[in-house]
């Protein structure tokens, strides 16, 4: 919320009064003053959800509580599935009194192929706990954008108060602006409290703010907003590759499993899912090089690959199908030169190399990458489009099995190198 | 007036059935025409399909065409110019960069009424634009395939749009048969084509959807179509997590769903595939129920559990696939469409133990590769050396990069602050062969460069020394003499390393240093063998042996010359000494065979940069700048040799070093210094496509003649600086940290003076002369800067203990510059003045003397550049060779501009 007030004061969208992890004693107590009473809220980075359940939301109605909340939830921790995030701070944010409590959201809905918004005035709770009936569901054309009639359709459908349709039907109109023209993927406002701005009068006021933005689009870049909200779980390394993120050829990375013992560069979006699939914690990365990147591109991504993870590795495993347009011959002349480049400057590493792929110059690529498999000594086996991929994979966890078993140290052996 | 979509769906679909996806009467016109990819997929396309581009669009190249094998596609700038130029087309396939498809989708669509269908190849729309695209389709009445697609492919007519599904050999993919396949995986769904031959299944349509957040022709179109279309009997349909296109799929026929993506319930944003991350009820097992429940099954399928019905079957592996679908039309009592091709058995092409013990599991044995890659893998196998792919390479290099961050140049990998810690001999070599010297190399190729350094009596030396006399810069004197070195003066010496190449490429030796390898199997040909030696004793071969054996270098191929029946020519012991060492870099095919004949060439202009420098006088018959010839072939090294080029003496070790540090740090400054666009340019005129045509010494006049006073013999302003600050101060050792100098109050002095003359210049509008070492356009604006290049110097040169008097004063100027207010941060002292200082200190004590004038310092400088930026420009002169296009170098006339 505390960037969420910020964003929808850009088209004069009311918001709940916040106040950042640096506010001073004195503007807490007179924002609880002014409000009644402040909800603390821990910061956590990425758009997690659920803090409420998790008892991760305070409220005080003095200083002193206010303070206690926020030592609470300063650096509290929110697991969500498997993961586990760290607050950043606190906000503080002024109650508001209020009748109804809006949930509202626009999202491209893949049922109607359209930008969709999801409106109830039962909200303030988790939209999926909710009869259907209770929640309006109304697609709209991208084109003309989201226009009054359409909220006032999808209230009236809902047999909302009427005291809140006014207000809603003038308001929330402003948030696609907000949506569309800043490269948002999703935005959802829940609770949107109505609270009396004037005697007879509801004002939409948002208390809770999510986003997500569209990595292809730079209109998110007219937000302003600073770099390290979107660095929120990204690794260093993915950080690197994601600056090699242009549209000729994919450079989509994601750490699995830092501990990981399988390097596995992947080429296609379904061998990257088949792949990720396959090697589960196994792999270290689950990656996607497609598109036919050109050599500066791989060799660049490469480096970076195994200047992070090689010196874990136990099997470099480059795996993709049949290829329509990626050329195999420079994206492994790249990978290759990149792997020859590492055991020049920081000595030989012992790993046993597994290749699958098939493609455009197919003989070529695997002729250049066994040179410099030969050269360095290394172990490997290249299979072609003809051995099944997921086989391949299978094979890759059977060598990376004998690798701890004591392979690592007869390949450390061979290139003469010590090796724990 | 359009026609009116499909009933069935609440929102507009134009095609009924698949046979109609693709069709021998559409008209492609194909937005981007001329862009990477579509240049080389397109025609391949067009080509498959018997021709069914009719034009493309590329703006600002109307006029140009698109050649592929079955004729030219006319290029406009704009679809109405082709439109009214009598085209006409109904299907629009879009290869713009993400920026510009939506824009692309809506001229197709306004411009053009006849428009039926629209494929989106362009990865990473944003779905700002993919959302409007939607919306423009439904209002134009269009069906969308993609983005992120690959298009279309029908195997029954031949035909495929946009994309490349089938690579470069379609043919070879697409099998007619009875299967649809809908993907939302572009290379799975060649992949699954491929699979499904094995065990006898076809392909009708294919498509690629694409795994973008919107996919336009989705699930529910592809079940309408494949209802309709008599030739598909069954389908397969690949899935990943995400959206809701597959929920409630009115199947009528039998199909086996893939659907691929537990795991990625564990990310928490998309990789690879944008629209490819499930939420609560959209992920890959909500996904596997929504099939199970079409299918009535209760479980995947595996060839182990064969849980399938006649309505299809789940499968989440693509390999069991074809088994699969085999069961499931066996329920239906059909017939694979042909025998099997191949198997899905693992079966590697490639493959080496290294000598290791691998258990039986999988220590697979290696098995021919299937056909034509099997013939690929025998011609791959006779070939010799790198072969790079030809492309345009203006601007671009396969040798040099420099990082724009630090400016740090990497020359075949090696930084310049690296190479700047090796000797020259290393550095020329490192730039050809790419890869660093090891001390026999360098002993084979110190006495290669020593062998042409002396000019004695030939026309070469006449050549520089009359142009030297007609007041040239050195590099003019240096071009002369290269002239001379054409193609007939080492024409002997390449044909000999040709020969050599053919003896022995097929013979597995893996290093040209190893003398015990066996030779016994390359015999000459008579022909070959008068390439390597002569009737008659030859003195320069002779002399060149001895000292090859006083250096105590070891070399395969001069012990085989010597081996034979004659007399090692000198040319052939010349290819000898550079093709031993390039053969372990030809044999890992780091190199082309190209390189290893054109070595002894640029060996013999390495020499002659050098020999070319020393004037008239300090070659002799029996001695070389003073120095008898028996101890240059026998004992100096190519630093030592460029040294004595330029100074007339032999340096000590306290000198030799700066020396090489100095040369190390320019032997390039990447691709886009005027000299090495010189040399591209000199390759690019003479044609790289036919190789033999390039005439290296051409070249490297390319490079020389793109040097000049701005560039390389700038080097001087900052030695003529330190001269007028340590004029008069009786200094005589710049090595010397006791030399009794307040450089502070030199500093200081010289600042204030510098910044009264600003002023006083500012006042007038006169432009003042700048300070030549100081500053950098990228290494500023910090309160302190430092260029990162000066720092690794400094440093170096401290921990030898190696003090420089000149470097000490420029770092106390910029302070100074900065404390008397003249620059308002500490300004860097940048690589020039490294280069400056080191030159300036070791020839300071001659220039004390009285020895060289200032002429012959600043003819010094600049020599002393060329000197270590031959080593890049021969970089690139042979990058560009093996990898250039004929002419690429030229700016084309829309990108120039007239000034009047």
């Amino acid at each position: 919320m505390l960037y969420g007030a910020k964003l929808l004061k850009k088209v004069n969208f009311p918001a709940a009064t916040v106040l950042g992890p640096e506010a001073s004693d004195n503007e807490i107590k007179d924002l609880i003053e002014k409000c009644g009473s402040v909800f603390v809220k821990p910061i956590f980075k990425g758009g997690v959800g659920k803090k409420g359940k998790s008892g991760l939301i305070g409220r005080a109605l003095d200083i002193k509580s206010a303070l206690a909340e926020k030592e609470r939830l300063y650096f509290a921790e929110h697991k969500v599935g498997a993961m586990s995030y760290k607050a950043q701070g606190v906000t503080f944010e002024g109650a508001v009194a209020a009748d109804y409590e809006v949930y509202f959201s626009i999202t491209d809905s893949t049922k109607y192929r359209a930008p969709t918004v999801t409106l109830t005035h039962h909200g303030g709770v988790d939209i999926e706990e909710l009869e259907p009936e209770k929640v309006a569901e109304a697609p709209f054309d991208a084109l003309t954008g989201l226009k009054a009639f359409v909220i006032a359709n999808a209230l009236s459908d809902l047999g909302a108060p009427k005291e809140i349709v006014s207000p809603l039907v003038q308001n929330l109109p402003k948030l696609w602006d907000l949506f569309h023209l800043h490269g948002m993927t999703t935005l959802e406002l829940n609770p949107i409290r109505m609270t009396v701005s004037s005697p007879g009068r509801l004002l939409p006021v948002a208390c809770d703010f999510k986003c997500g933005f569209d990595r292809d689009d730079h209109r998110v870049d007219r937000l302003g907003l600073p770099e390290d909200l979107f660095m929120a779980d990204d690794t260093d390394f993915e950080q690197e590759i994601n600056q090699l993120r242009t549209y000729q050829g994919q450079s989509d990375v994601y750490v699995i499993n830092d501990k990981g013992t399988i390097l596995s560069p992947t080429f296609g979006g379904g061998a990257n899912s088949l792949v990720t699939e396959g090697l589960g914690d196994d792999a270290i990365i689950s990656s996607d090089f497609g598109g036919n990147p050109p050599y500066e591109k791989m060799h660049e991504v490469m480096k970076i690959c195994l200047r992070h993870w090689l010196p874990q590795t136990n099997v470099l495993f480059v795996i993709g199908g049949k290829s329509n347009n990626t050329d195999i011959f420079e994206t492994f002349r790249a990978m290759s030169d990149a792997l020859r480049e590492y055991f020049n400057e920081n000595g030989p590493s012992p790993i046993f190399v597994v290749i699958g792929r098939g493609g455009v110059n197919l003989v070529r690529g695997m002729g250049v990458f066994k040179d410099v498999l030969e050269a360095l000594g290394l172990p490997y086996r290249i299979f072609g489009h003809d051995s099944a991929m997921s086989d391949v994979v299978r094979y890759a966890q059977t060598v990376d099995k004998w690798m701890k078993d004591g392979g690592r140290a007869q390949i450390a052996a061979k290139l003469g190198i010590e090796e724990g | 007036m359009k026609k009116n979509g499909i009933e069935n769906f609440k929102y507009y679909v134009g095609v009924n059935s698949l046979k109609d996806i693709a069709s021998k009467d559409d008209k492609i016109c194909v937005l981007n025409i001329l862009g990477g990819e579509s240049r080389t997929v397109t025609p391949i396309s067009h080509s498959y399909s018997g021709g069914n581009v009719f034009f493309g669009t590329s703006p600002g190249r109307q006029g140009q065409v698109l050649e592929t094998n079955i004729g030219d596609i006319p290029v406009y700038n704009n679809v109405r110019e082709g439109l009214k130029d009598g085209h006409t087309f109904n299907v629009g396939v879009v290869y713009l960069p993400p920026a510009g498809v939506r824009d692309g989708v809506a001229e197709l669509i306004r411009v053009n009424d006849d428009l039926e269908k629209i494929i989106i190849i362009t990865e990473k729309v944003s779905a700002h634009d993919a959302r409007e695209i939607r919306a423009l389709g439904q209002q134009g009445k269009v069906d969308i395939f993609g983005a992120n697609c690959l298009g279309i492919a029908d195997a029954w007519l031949q035909v495929r749009y946009g994309g490349a599904l089938g690579g470069d050999r379609p043919a070879e993919t697409l099998h007619k048969g009875s299967v649809a396949i809908y993907s939302n995986s572009g290379n799975f769904t060649t992949t699954i084509a491929n699979y499904l031959k094995t065990y006898g299944w076809g392909t009708t349509t294919s498509i690629s959807s694409g795994k973008d957040v919107y996919i336009h022709f989705a699930a529910p179109e592809f079940a309408h179509a494949l209802a309709n279309d008599a030739r598909s009997k069954a389908a397969v349909m690949y899935i990943e997590p995400g959206g809701y296109y597959e929920q409630n799929l009115k199947l009528t026929k039998p199909v086996v769903a893939c659907v691929v993506g537990r795991w990625k319930a564990n990310l928490t944003r998309a990789v690879g595939h944008a629209g490819a991350i499930g939420g609560a009820g959209d992920g890959a097992e909500a996904k596997e129920e929504w099939f199970m429940n079409h299918f009535g099954v209760d479980d995947v399928f595996t060839p182990e559990n064969p849980v399938c019905s006649a309505k299809g079957a789940l499968v989440v592996n693509i390999a069991h696939i074809p088994t699969a679908l085999t069961a499931v039309m066996k329920l239906n009592k059909a017939e694979p469409d042909f025998p099997p091709e191949g198997d899905l058995s693992l079966k590697p092409w490639f493959g080496n133990n290294q000598g290791l013990d691998l258990p039986d599991e999988f220590d697979l044995p290696i098995v021919d590769a299937i056909s034509p890659y099997k013939e690929q893998i025998a011609s791959l196998g006779k070939q010799v050396g790198a072969v790079f792919p030809r492309q345009p390479m203006k601007d671009c290099s396969g040798s040099s990069i420099m990082d724009a961050k630090t400016q740090i140049t990497r020359v075949n990998g090696v930084s310049i602050l690296d190479a700047a810690m090796e000797p020259l001999e290393s550095n020329l070599c490192l730039n050809l062969v790419r890869e660093l010297n090891d001390g026999n190399d360098n002993a084979l190729f110190n006495l290669a460069v020593a062998s042409g350094v002396n000019l004695n009596g030939g026309a070469a030396l006449a050549a520089a020394d009359a142009a030297r006399e007609a007041g040239n810069s050195p590099n003019t004197v240096i071009a002369a003499a290269c002239s001379i070195y054409g193609p007939n003066q080492v024409d002997g010496a390449r044909n000999a390393a040709e020969t050599l190449i053919e003896l022995f490429a097929h013979s597995g030796i893996p290093a040209g240093d190893d003398e015990s390898a066996d030779v016994s199997s390359a015999k000459p040909s008579k022909e070959q063998l008068a390439t390597l030696v002569a009737g008659s004793p030859d003195a320069k071969a002779e002399a060149m042996l001895a000292a090859l054996k006083a250096r105590g270098g070891k070399s395969l191929f001069v012990k085989y010359i010597r081996s034979l029946d004659g007399h090692p020519t000198a040319d052939a012991v010349l290819a000898a000494l550079t093709t031993t060492i390039a053969w372990e870099s030809l044999m890992c095919k780091r190199i082309s065979k190209l390189t290893v004949r054109n070595l002894p060439w640029h060996v013999r202009l390495f020499s002659l940069h050098m020999g070319a420098s020393a004037p008239p006088a300090n070659h002799t018959n029996d001695s070389y700048c003073g120095v008898p010839m028996k101890e240059v072939l026998q004992s100096l090294t190519a630093t030592e040799l460029a040294y004595l080029s330029l100074t007339g003496k032999k340096p000590t070790k306290e000198e030799l070093f700066p020396f090489q540090v100095m040369l190390g740090l320019i032997i390039s400054n990447g691709v886009g210094t005027i000299s090495a666009q010189g040399a591209k340019g000199a390759v690019a005129a003479d044609g790289p496509e036919t190789p033999e045509r390039v005439h290296i010494n051409k070249c490297m006049i390319g490079y020389l003649t793109h040097t000049g006073f701005a560039h390389g013999g700038n080097g001087f302003e900052g030695i003529q600086f330190l001269i007028e600050r340590f004029s008069g101060k009786n200094m005589t050792d710049a090595g010397n940290a006791k030399h009794g100098l307040d450089l502070k109050a030199m500093a200081e002095e010289y600042a204030v003076k510098f910044g009264e003359d600003k002023k006083a210049s500012k006042a007038v509008g006169e432009p003042i002369r700048n300070i030549p070492g100081v500053n950098h356009p990228v290494f500023k604006g910090l309160v302190v800067n430092k260029d990162p290049r000066e720092v690794f110097i400094a440093d170096l040169l401290k921990k030898r203990g190696d003090y420089n008097v000149f470097h000490e004063f420029y770092s106390a100027l910029v302070q100074a510059l900065f404390d008397t207010g003249v620059t308002k941060n500490v300004f860097c002292v940048n690589i020039d003045a490294i280069i400056a200082t080191i030159l300036l200190k070791l020839l300071w004590p001659r220039f004390q003397s009285g020895d060289f004038s200032e002429k012959a310092m600043e003819s010094s400088a600049f020599t002393a550049f060329l000197f270590g930026r031959m080593a890049g420009c021969a970089a690139e002169i042979d990058d560009h060779t093996n990898r250039g296009r004929n002419m690429d170098t030229r700016t084309p006339a829309s990108k120039c501009n007239f000034v009047s």
